[in-house]
């Protein structure tokens, strides 16, 4: 295609010609643009490129704020980067989307009757129709899973398909995706974020809508089981360190459906069950996110950490089902590619409608001969998806490399594949102030549905980071677009007239109880974040006295920051050190906030914070993944503003975050729904202020110290437990023990008061579900918090300052406080030891090594 | 000739196994050459669940979940099984040779060539290697008959490799023993199926029990049986054939068969995962077969 200019708009700030030698979407055979991308193109120029930015800010925002991210394998540091999503749509007329509909349509309908045949009969291979090498020789058949078969329609449930419109303008596929496609959850983001940064736009397209494709999937999901009328239904994650966490935890949410580790979920009786709070809920229907070799140590990959003891087995008994079902990994060979019409053939009677990549195998001798002689045009890829191979130009390789592939590709010629380098037709996309072409491929899902599939109109995206780029992946940074299949006429909604993609209504029942390793990291959450406040407010009060006016004397100085060590939990730090470190200690003070590797430090705490907000995100509102994200900056950016390279005072840099704890707190309080989740929270956060605040009492007040020194001190703790102008509105600047103990341990009133904590913990663990005893007894739990509450409210503040004999220390007071960390301590452990799961890990009965 | 056989595996853990999800292949599947026609196993403690069933080989699986507290596993086999020697026509200088035997086994198109492949690829514990094919090849010549070839290699594996239970475990590769040339029955039957793969034949992981027979004029003691495995290999015209390495034998009646796979993984005795259950657990292994 020669170049071509988008010739019917006046040249405004937005233009968009194709790249030369390039197909694009935008025109046709004789360069003129199609109509439905005229309109489009149109309307972007009437916004211009300022508003494209402008939007694209706000767009970044919101998935920012949804916490849409993915993450990159490998990168430690940062290990999280927001989804990109480029505003301008890719946008398919829905006559050309019917074609290529039905050829998907096919194509699943040809993978699940190929699926029957491999875990079946194995027709295909007795009659010669593929080399028995195809299935045999690839890491996907799991010899485990013969013979299993639900006896339904469908046997493949989820197929997802990448595909990019090649040189004569058909699609072509490159891989076909049936472990446990990922994307879809992404797309539906894309499309959310879209119909709120261009609303008008995308009202006036008619792009098809989402969110039947998704109402047929939780429809399809539900029907597989045939236990109950009210099937469980849960979406097994690997966690939050997958790429595509956010993903897992948005659909599980979309859907209504419980988001669950393999940790929770456990086999009895040859039943599947979840771990849960109030014991033990079946689990009928598992939507997996864990490639399948890794979910049963038992039968699969015995060192996998990722696995449920014997599921597959009841998946064997058709006690759980699993979508995709495991073993379906195998469709991924792209060996099959090559074979796919024969397959088609054999399976359907005839050639199948879509095209695939030419692909080359080097298992057949012929292909081999044909790959080492046309090594610099073709891809090299693995027929086994791993993390530790991916495909390779071979054009692009040193000539040692190129030896060291060939040499490997002979040793395991089963194992590698190559194919045609294509370069996909281009997508207008918005870059460095205007619209370039970039290549483009699309992912499309299909969803089993009555008795074909169901395919979600349009799918996701991705656009190359250069023009002309042969390599789009989410990992290498890509970015991706809203698809809109446009109708000429708007859609025919449902009666209901929900929004564009308004969420589906979830289960209450499904959603009550919660996974025992959701809560626990509830209560971390709330621990971690009460300790990262109690650290910087001592770390502040720190700085403020240190650098203040008035000079602090040495003794003082010296309670002060051995105080701060004891808080952070940072032994030696500053107890019994040396003068030149009591002299200097600003870069000890610095390192206890910004150091990540120094256990007790801010920037720890936080991070053990936010790890647990992200395995327990599902809860979250997007509000509160706001101000997540606001800490998670403030964290990032905390080493740069503690340089001091502004002139502004560390203390200073350390209020953002002060600020967003307070608001994560407030939001906590306000706009969380008073359920178990909330109550865990609390309890996490009150148990850590009640210990910090003990904390600073042990290390400010048991010693006796000259009336000047002391209340420094007591101004240190009054200022670092955030009560200091309650004291001086009430007491005058009159600094006393007694008062200050009055304030700070007795006074009900006063929310960070050792008191207040006690009666919010009673509060919060009456609130627990537990099971009923018969009798009037107590729990340990309640029994522990009766005794100390009891004993601060019989505290004799005259006993508590007694001094010694010698004048030197308060030992009632130091006996109390004691005593209350004890009780503390103790409830946690009861808590803990209740309701979280500490089953500790499988070992296996036989060992020997793993060689792949 | 009839046997029955009891198989008992008793496991004594150091510390209490709260719960635990196992595999067991430890009754005798039926093959061409022996048909088990009794059989029972009985677990203590008690399962929870348990489910027999025949496994993608044709081996018979015990799957079983137990939920109650345990120091002591003892799992007890008992069958009776009838067996037969191979082939009685089997003669080793007939046949056809090595180099025909691979000719057809790239272009013959027949089912048995067919499935009979997927035991030329590598599998998790036995990989072809360059020092594996160059071990074997002398037993290869191209005009030699292919199955007197395997007879040689295994007379060579069995003079030139000493039976030592010290020293290999389980996760000792391959690659060590050809270098130490020293193991146990399971070391060298992954050796020989790992040669026969290299050069480019099917060859299987055999695994089962032999029985032993006492001195002349001494009692036969209980529990001297063992466990044992060797290989069974794919010639294209004359179909599988057992051989034993660890004892240069072609495998006659007193080879019985409990499983085959591609290697020891497919078919170990006993697996599946603990919760607890300390360090070192002891295990004994006692099997007796008699005749009947």
């Amino acid at each position: 295609m020669s170049q071509t200019q988008f010739s019917s708009m006046p040249p405004l700030s937005l233009n968009y010609s194709a790249a030369a030698g390039r197909a694009d979407e935008v025109f046709n055979e004789d360069g003129i643009a199609k109509p439905h991308w005229q309109q489009l193109l149109k309307s972007l120029q009437t916004m211009g490129s300022g508003t494209l930015a402008e939007r694209h800010d706000k767009a970044s925002r919101i998935l920012r704020d949804d916490g849409a991210t993915y993450n990159i394998y490998g990168d430690t540091k940062n290990p999280s980067r927001t989804w990109g999503l480029d505003l301008v749509p890719a946008v398919i007329g829905s006559e050309e989307w019917g074609v290529i509909e039905s050829g998907l349509l096919e194509r699943a309908e040809l993978l699940n009757a190929f699926l029957k045949d491999i875990y079946g009969p194995r027709e295909l291979v007795r009659r010669g129709v593929i080399p028995p090498e195809a299935i045999f020789a690839h890491g996907g058949f799991l010899r485990a899973c013969h013979g299993i078969q639900t006896g339904g329609e469908h046997e493949l449930i989820l197929h997802a398909v990448d595909m990019v419109r090649t040189e004569d303008g058909s699609m072509c596929v490159l891989t076909d995706r049936t472990q446990a496609p990922s994307g879809m959850g992404y797309a539906l983001e894309n499309r959310t974020v879209m119909s709120r940064v261009l609303p008008s736009l995308f009202r006036d397209s008619h792009a098809h809508r989402l969110a039947p494709f998704f109402q047929r999937l939780r429809t399809k999901l539900a029907s597989l089981s045939s236990a109950h009328d009210q099937p469980r239904v849960v979406v097994l994650t690997p966690g939050a360190h997958n790429e595509t966490y956010f993903e897992h935890a948005y659909l599980a949410n979309y859907l209504g459906f419980q988001l669950v580790q393999s940790g929770d979920l456990v086999v009895r009786n040859g039943f599947v069950w979840m771990k849960s709070l109030d014991g033990l809920s079946r689990v009928d229907v598992i939507l997996r996110r864990v490639d399948d070799w890794y979910c049963d140590p038992v039968e699969l990959r015995s060192d996998s950490q990722l696995g449920v003891p014997h599921l597959l087995e009841a998946v064997r008994a058709g006690r759980v089902i699993i979508a995709n079902p495991l073993g379906a990994g195998i469709l991924e060979n792209p060996v099959f590619l090559k074979f796919m019409p024969a397959i088609a053939k054999a399976l359907l009677g005839r050639e199948p409608r879509l095209a695939s990549v030419a692909t080359y195998w080097c298992g057949q001798e012929d292909d081999m001969a044909y790959v080492l002689s046309h090594l610099n045009e073709l891809v090299i890829k693995p027929t086994l998806r791993s993390n530790g191979l991916s495909s390779v130009h071979a054009a692009n390789l040193s000539e040692a490399k190129r030896k060291e592939l060939i040499a490997r590709i002979k040793a395991h010629p089963w194992q590698y594949v190559a194919q045609s380098r294509l370069v996909a037709s281009h997508l207008p996309t918005f870059v460095g102030g205007n619209l370039q072409p970039r290549p483009s491929i699309l992912r499309s899902f299909a969803v089993a549905s009555d008795t074909s599939y169901a395919i979600m109109p349009g799918g996701l995206t991705r656009v190359g980071t250069d023009e002309g780029a042969f390599l789009i992946s989410g990992q290498v940074g890509a970015q991706s677009k809203d698809t809109w299949v446009i109708s000429s006429e708007p859609e025919v909604s449902p009666v209901d007239g929900a929004g564009a993609d308004a969420p589906i209504v979830p289960n209450e029942a499904q959603l009550i109880s919660l996974p025992s390793r959701v809560v626990e990291n509830l209560f971390w959450m709330g621990r971690y974040a009460e300790r990262a406040e109690a650290t910087l407010r001592i770390l502040r009060t720190a700085f403020i006295l240190l650098n203040g006016e008035d000079p602090v004397s040495e003794s003082s100085r010296r309670y002060l920051l051995a105080a701060v060590t004891e808080i952070t939990g940072t032994l030696p730090g500053f107890k019994n050190c040396s003068p030149e470190l009591l002299a200097n200690p600003e870069a000890e003070l610095l390192r206890l906030a910004k150091d990540p590797n120094m256990f007790g430090s801010v920037h720890y705490n936080l991070t053990a914070m936010l790890r647990s907000a992200d395995e327990s995100k599902e809860l979250l509102s997007s509000d509160t993944m706001r101000v997540i994200n606001d800490i998670r900056d403030a964290l990032d950016n905390l080493e740069t503003n503690l340089s001091g390279d502004d002139g502004s005072a560390p203390e200073e840099a350390l209020d953002p975050l002060v600020t967003a704890l307070m608001a994560l707190a407030g939001l906590t309080h306000e706009s969380m729904v008073r359920g178990i989740g909330w109550h865990f929270i609390e309890i996490g956060r009150r148990t850590e202020r009640g210990v910090q605040t003990l904390k600073i009492l042990e290390g400010l007040l048991i010693d006796v110290l000259p009336e000047h020194d002391q209340n420094t001190l007591l101004e240190a703790l009054l200022l670092s437990v955030e009560t200091l102008i309650s004291y001086r509105r009430r007491y005058r600047a009159r600094m006393s023990v007694r008062q200050v103990l009055e304030v700070s341990m007795l006074d009900a009133t006063n929310p960070r008061s050792v008191r207040f904590q006690f009666d919010r913990l009673k509060k919060y663990i009456n609130a627990l579900p537990r099971v009923k005893s018969t009798n009037a007894e107590l729990s340990t739990e309640e029994k522990s918090i009766l005794e100390a509450d009891t004993r601060i409210r019989l505290t004799d503040l005259s006993l508590l300052c007694e001094r010694d004999s010698s004048d030197k220390t308060r030992p009632q007071l130091k006996t109390m406080l004691g005593q209350l960390q004890k009780s503390l301590a103790d409830i946690s452990t009861i808590v803990s030891d209740k309701y979280f799961d500490h089953k500790a890990g499988p070992q296996q009965l036989v060992r020997r090594n793993w060689e792949d | 000739m009839r046997y029955r056989i009891r198989h008992t595996t008793e496991y004594k853990y150091s510390a209490r196994v709260a719960n635990c999800y196992n595999l067991a292949y430890m009754v005798p599947r039926s093959s061409l050459r022996q048909t088990c026609d009794k059989n029972s196993i009985s677990i203590s403690p008690q399962p929870a669940f348990s489910n027999r069933q025949e496994d993608y080989f044709g081996n018979i699986s015990h799957h079983f979940e137990i939920q109650q507290p345990h120091k002591n596993l003892v799992i007890t086999a008992e069958s009776e099984v009838d067996v037969n020697p191979q082939h009685s026509s089997l003669n080793m200088d007939f046949g056809i040779t090595c180099a025909e035997a691979k000719q057809i086994l790239a272009k013959s198109k027949s089912l048995d060539v067919l499935l009979a492949r997927e035991y030329m690829l590598d599998s998790s514990m036995v990989r072809a290697s360059d020092e594996l094919r160059e071990y074997a090849a002398p037993s290869f010549t191209d005009d030699r008959p292919f199955v007197s070839a395997v007879a040689d290699l295994t007379k060579r594996i069995f003079t030139e490799f000493t039976y030592s239970p010290e020293a290999t475990t389980i996760a000792t590769p391959l690659s060590e023993v050809l270098q130490t040339r020293k193991g146990v029955c399971q070391d060298f039957a992954h050796l020989q199926v790992g040669c026969l793969r290299s050069l480019g034949f099917p060859a299987k992981y055999v695994s089962g029990y032999i029985e032993t027979l006492p001195a002349p004029g001494t009692e036969k003691l209980v529990g001297t049986d063992a466990t044992h495995a060797w290989i069974s290999v794919y010639s294209p015209t004359e179909g599988w054939f057992e051989f034993d390495p660890t004892n240069d034998q072609i495998c006659g009646e007193q080879h019985i068969i409990t499983a085959w796979g591609r290697d020891y993984f497919d078919v170990t005795p006993l697996r599946g995962v603990i919760f607890g259950g300390g360090d070192n657990p002891i295990l004994n292994v006692s099997v007796d077969v008699a005749r009947i």
